[in-house]
């Protein structure tokens, strides 16, 4: 082999061990914050202009266009309470108070972060539209198929899932400590 | 092997500089994408996108709750004037990011008392209408993001016409 081949070879491996490097580092998402609050995950550093490099690729990656924190907190579960992966063959219990927030929502995606298509055309539920009990809960099923009598956040049988949990406006109490905030339990019911 | 030594050391230089090149270009990369994406309506012009679907998904994690009105921009041509008239008793907001991906300027309703209000978009020594609330910035493209919340989907055919009063348009004579 003559030498400069062994050059030619060692730029293109050089660029692809690169490249490839980049979209490694840059994959880990919103929910690699740096704040965790039982399954759930957020920074509250995006949506900033202080950032470095590395997060603002990684936020442009996982979350384009996302608020900062004062506007609102996005909070990723990739797991349920015990920490085991979010499974679409399962059925988990989603419930909680009312959050410190002026509007709240959660969503479903798939392990990309896009919504994923069902026969019920729903992907989300928020604190307008869910109902609360006597003890001021709410409750949702998030499974597959429709739970009798409950609110369905529908998820497609053999496909794992994410959620994202939105809080806007979040409130000044929420803001000062939001890894001891009182979040929405996630908790795995069936298989 | 000692052949190899030279070609190595030069891989293992040219793989951190890909590395770091790519990082630092990705988010602007992404953002082209999204101004194409978003940009249907044309550049310096407000389009009111339908309700995000897995049909419709322009943006990664797009959610299903919001109305999203879009202003992809380019200030080579003069600065952007945004009007944004808020829908009351709702929560929206204006956001403007640059190519970078970083955000430069959010407000929302309550901070806007709930009242109309006009930015002018500017970067540093363009000319611009006296008087006029500024945002500057060291960067020509960007997308200014408006999102109107809905309780339901179903609502989007009431609140369709008030959305449709906020615009953007490139500032033809600042004087």
């Amino acid at each position: 082999m003559k030498g400069w081949h062994r050059y030619a070879i060692a730029v293109v491996g050089g660029l692809a061990v690169g490249l490839c490097g980049a979209w490694a580092l840059t994959d880990g998402g919103l929910g690699d914050g740096a704040i965790r609050n039982g399954p759930w995950t957020t920074s509250l550093g995006y949506g900033t202009k202080a950032t470095d490099p590395l997060t603002r690729a990684m936020v442009a990656r996982s979350g384009l266009l996302a608020l900062p924190a004062k506007e609102t907190v996005y909070w990723m579960a990739k797991t349920d309470a015990s920490g085991a992966r979010l499974d679409g063959d399962c059925r988990y219990s989603l419930s909680g108070a009312p959050l410190d927030a002026r509007w709240w929502s959660i969503t479903v995606y798939d392990d990309s972060g896009y919504l994923v298509d069902n026969p019920a055309r729903l992907w989300s539920v928020n604190g307008a539209n869910v109902a609360l009990d006597t003890k001021n809960e709410w409750r949702v099923t998030i499974s597959p198929n429709k739970p009798k009598g409950a609110a369905w956040l529908p998820v497609i049988k053999g496909r794992a899932f994410q959620l994202t949990l939105r809080m806007y406006n979040p409130g000044d109490a929420f803001r000062a400590a939001p890894e001891k905030a009182t979040l929405p339990r996630l908790v795995k019911e069936a298989c | 092997m000692r052949n190899w030594f030279g070609p190595v050391l030069l891989g293992l230089i040219v793989a951190a500089a890909t590395m770091w090149a790519a990082i630092l270009y990705l988010p602007y990369g992404l953002m082209d994408i999204a101004m194409n994406r978003l940009g249907q309506g044309g550049i310096n012009s407000m389009s009111h996108g339908n309700l995000a679907t897995p049909e419709r998904q322009p943006v990664v994690r797009p959610s299903p709750d919001l109305a999203y009105s879009s202003c992809p921009y380019d200030l080579s041509q003069g600065p952007l004037a945004i009007d944004v008239v808020p829908v009351p008793g709702r929560y929206s907001s204006l956001s403007l990011f640059d190519a970078a991906t970083d955000v430069i300027f959010v407000r929302n309703d309550v901070e806007a008392a709930g009242k109309p209000y006009r930015i002018i978009v500017a970067r540093e020594g363009q000319v611009v209408p006296a008087g006029a609330e500024i945002v500057r910035t060291d960067q020509d493209r960007g997308i200014a993001l408006i999102r109107l919340l809905l309780r339901e989907p179903a609502e989007i055919g009431a609140l369709d016409a008030a959305r449709r009063q906020s615009s953007c348009r490139t500032v033809i004579n600042p004087k």
